[in-house]
């Protein structure tokens, strides 16, 4: 598997959207069949924006499926101890900072978007514009930090 | 041919115009919560979408009402999941904990500031709220088989589309 698979993914289908879209004209050329008869820029850009929205739908529930979340990592560990149930002790063991906190912050600098300096994690300008992004919306939406 | 435009770029109105109403109905009726809000600007944006799909369309009509609906839908789903990064992805508040420090965070600061203890106190709240989990005697059960079997179909999903059960396999 590659290590930023997000990234790979894009690649994929942008370039499966290309090659799909520069094939329409030969391939109704060559076949005569009325689905390849695009006829002009619009139908183009009907086609990628249907494509597009389709590409980042996938994508954005391959990145969720990705990572375990935390509340399934809570079920499934309560679910897995059966009619006995989970001790606090337990579970608070099982579920810590090396399971939820750390691999998430690796993960930031495999996606570039965090920087080890020393012992200090800084953001790299994708890590800064993401940020804003959020800071922003959130501030706009009215609603806290979140997490 | 100004028409064909608006038939092509319906979809992506009717989205501007769902995180329109989603941001001004969560913002002034907060009463109604986050998940309302998103599901009731979402059918907002979606009788845009058909309205103007409709309005501005001459021919293929249904085939043309289907795609658009389909791109629309396809573009709420991932406003719906923007919002929900927003409010519960570990990435993005680290990396707003970042953001905020200014200079950088060592480990050990992310930690004091964001850890497992404050994500799993935010979740287990939620869950016995909802009579998914119960606590009883120092021990936690499963009080609900939805969560569950929610858990079991991503651990499904998880095997198919990445070959392993978990992250740490």
């Amino acid at each position: 598997m590659p290590k930023r698979q997000t990234k790979v993914l894009l690649q994929i289908f942008l370039i499966t959207l290309s090659a799909g879209i520069f094939s329409f004209k030969p391939l109704f050329s060559l076949t005569g069949i009325n689905i390849f008869a695009v006829l002009d820029v619009s139908e183009y850009l009907h086609i990628s924006i249907f494509f597009i929205s389709l590409l980042l739908a996938y994508m954005i529930t391959y990145s969720a499926i990705e990572a375990d979340s935390p509340s399934l990592v809570m079920v499934l560990n309560i679910a897995g101890t059966g009619p006995a149930g989970l001790d606090k002790v337990e579970f608070d063991r099982i579920i810590n900072d090396d399971v939820l906190v750390k691999p998430r912050v690796h993960d930031l600098v495999i996606d570039k978007m965090v920087y080890l300096e020393g012992d200090r994690y800084r953001l790299t300008r994708k890590g800064v514009l993401l940020s804003r992004i959020f800071i922003i919306y959130r501030k706009i939406l009215g609603a806290g930090k979140g997490g | 041919m100004l028409r064909q435009y608006f038939i092509v770029l319906a979809p992506v109105i009717g989205l501007a115009i769902n995180v329109a109403s989603q941001i001004i109905s969560f913002r002034f009726f907060q009463h109604i919560g986050l998940l309302k809000s998103i599901f009731a600007a979402f059918i907002v944006g979606f009788f845009a979408t058909a309205f103007l799909t409709l309005y501005n369309s001459l021919s293929d009509l249904t085939a043309i009402l289907i795609v658009n609906l389909i791109i629309y839908s396809a573009l709420g789903y991932c406003y719906f999941h923007f919002i929900n990064l927003g409010e519960t992805a570990r990435r993005i508040r680290i990396l707003r904990e970042i953001y905020d420090s200014g200079s950088g965070l060592s480990m050990n600061e992310i930690l004091e500031r964001y850890n497992a203890k404050e994500i799993t106190e935010k979740r287990l709240n939620r869950l016995i709220n909802n009579k998914q989990i119960t606590y009883k005697n120092g021990k936690y059960f499963i009080a609900s088989p939805v969560m569950l079997a929610m858990a079991r179909i991503m651990v499904f999903m998880k095997l198919v589309l990445l070959g392993k059960r978990s992250e740490f396999e």
